[in-house]
């Protein structure tokens, strides 16, 4: 960092710490920022400030939004009787483009996990709790991770729901669509084949 | 199925050389240290797309170098595939006919391999954990579902093993162990349920080839070792006892704060006219199950792939005495694509067959 005035070695610090971004990457991205125009980087630092200061949690469903609560939960013409569980506010975006879903979300942000030290107590169950007992809810689906830690926390949700007699699903894992049998891995193909259904 | 070339560039003691083998046998010669096992291990390598001595990567690459370049040439059905591994340490980049490969585990499948080490003969003698490792291997190299059966229940077992230490010391309720549970069992009957068919095979065919080595007299059983106490191979059964153990064994785990039960503590028997070699069997019979279940895993390959593996004999031949070598021989004969390494030539008179030679000399390889 020697080679480097104090103020850039700053900022290519800063941005090396960045997921997917080395230290190569970092000092592209600083000499690029230095050749920017003022008010360019006026605005990128602007955004940047901005994401924390202006962003909050949706009292509701914790999605991340402007307004409380978040646009999903405000719409009228959702079906609230209808919770999609997923670990992540990313995964609400990726179920949002599939067009398919009309209900609404709740965010966990995060999985059960004792090497990580993380307990129910620690992701929002409890919140998902007090929201169904208000009654609306009919459905729950968990569309936690299809790994141990996501299959832990949907084991823990389904058991939890279960004296409360309503339907728990959870999302099915298989085959990707579009691609030809033969050419799926085995793993998948061996998943879909237990998660078979009747038609 | 066989290996017809081979070239390595700054691949361990290896500057570059290029290598084309004989369909049978092939006789690697040197004295120690000059990198017989090495070339071995890059033909492994180039099976399995993982080194069986390391899992550090930045080894395999030729001291003062930054990454090593394997190429094989395999024939198989009448077909050529061309395998290459290109590694810089960190990232390895894999290609079979030109084609990048996804993940490193896709390579599996299309070069299928045996190797009997030195180390192979703590197969028998050796703690449990080295025959568990031996029958995941097998299992894994023809069921990339087995594979990933093992790293899940992995991953369960860490998570699991962690919350007994939680209950312990109080910092969480029993209840959770529920989920965990759930997910052991499930994974971990699946893994028995895997092994006891594999094993079954294998039994049969070791059994056989112990006769052949002993003249009839040795008769080789392999057992399953678990504390489920089984009556069948039944899934169902599996899963039920699975959970009743878990169950008996709940204040114990929460003592030690560790899992008990499961495939990671099981074990396999090996019974020599119904005794138990692993403590009893002299050594010379200690060498004659190796030699023999390594043998049943070539079949054992050849039964779930159609084609017979290849046979990779790092350094043992000589530890082999003569009515064992002749024996060995006789099974490879003509089928199965052999290499071995050694440090001399005095019984090299005692190949009927044909064979090609390669003198090894401080990384540099000469055809003799």
């Amino acid at each position: 960092m020697k080679y480097y005035p104090k103020p850039l070695a700053e900022l290519i610090g800063q941005l090396s710490k960045l997921p997917g971004v080395g230290p190569k990457t970092a000092q592209r991205l600083a000499f690029y920022i230095l050749d920017m125009k003022k008010n360019e980087v006026n605005q990128l630092g602007e955004s940047i400030l901005e994401i924390k200061g202006k962003l909050t949690y949706c009292s509701s469903c914790h999605n991340l939004t402007q307004n409380d609560p978040c646009y999903i939960c405000g719409d009228t013409k959702r079906d609230k009787a209808m919770i999609c569980v997923v670990e992540n506010v990313k995964d609400i975006i990726a179920m949002e483009k599939t067009g398919e879903y009309n209900g609404v979300y709740h965010v966990l942000h995060g999985a059960i996990s004792p090497i990580d030290g993380l307990g129910p107590d620690d992701i929002k169950i409890s919140d998902l709790l007090t929201r169904i007992e208000e009654g609306v809810v009919e459905e729950v689906i968990i569309a936690t991770d299809p790994n141990v830690e996501g299959q832990a926390t949907a084991m823990y949700i389904s058991k939890l729901l279960k004296p409360l007699e309503i339907k728990v699903t959870r999302i099915a894992h298989g085959l990707p669509v579009g691609g030809d049998l033969e050419y799926a891995d085995e793993v998948t193909l061996s998943k879909a084949l237990e998660g078979r259904q009747e038609i | 199925m066989f290996l017809s070339q081979l070239y390595l560039r700054n691949f361990r003691n290896y500057n570059h050389e290029h290598l084309s083998f004989n369909q049978d046998l092939n006789l690697i010669i040197g004295a120690n240290a000059q990198g017989k096992t090495n070339l071995l291990e890059a033909i492994y390598l180039l099976g399995t797309g993982s080194s069986h001595r390391t899992n550090i990567d930045s080894e395999l690459i030729k001291w003062n170098e930054d990454k090593f370049y394997l190429k094989g040439e395999l024939i198989k059905d009448n077909q050529k595939y061309q395998l290459e591994i290109n590694s810089k340490g960190r990232s390895k980049e894999i290609k079979v006919n030109s084609n990048k490969l996804q993940r490193v585990s896709d390579l599996v499948g299309y070069l299928n391999i045996v190797i009997f080490s030195p180390e192979d003969l703590n197969l028998v003698k050796g703690s449990p954990s080295r025959r568990r490792k031996f029958i995941n291997l097998e299992i894994s190299q023809v069921s990339s579902y087995y594979k990933h059966l093992l790293t899940e229940y992995r991953k369960v077992l860490k998570q699991r093993n962690n919350l007994l230490k939680e209950i312990r010391d109080n910092n969480t309720p029993q209840h959770m162990l529920q989920v965990w549970d759930q997910q052991l069992v499930d994974l971990g009957s699946k893994i028995i349920k895997r092994r006891l068919e594999a094993l079954d095979k294998l039994s049969i065919l070791s059994k056989l080839m112990q006769r052949k080595i002993t003249d009839g007299k040795e008769t080789l059983i392999l057992k399953y070792d678990t504390k489920l106490q089984l009556t069948s191979d039944s899934k169902e059964e599996i899963k039920e006892k699975f959970s009743q153990s878990l169950k008996k064994y709940r204040r114990q785990e929460i003592e030690h704060g560790v899992t008990k039960i499961g495939p990671h503590r099981d074990d396999i028997s090996l019974l020599v006219n119904d005794i138990n070699i692993r403590k009893f069997g002299s050594q010379g019979q200690q060498r004659t199950t190796a030699l023999a279940i390594k043998l049943a895993e070539l079949e054992f390959m050849k039964a779930e792939i159609g084609e017979y593996p290849l046979l990779l004999l790092d350094d043992v031949f000589s530890e082999l005495d003569n009515q064992r070598q002749i024996q060995l021989l006789q099974n490879i004969q003509n089928k199965i694509q052999t290499f071995i390494t050694t440090t001399h030539l005095d019984y090299r008179q005692s190949f009927d067959k044909e064979y090609k030679f390669f003198k090894i000399k401080s990384g540099s390889v000469t055809e003799g």
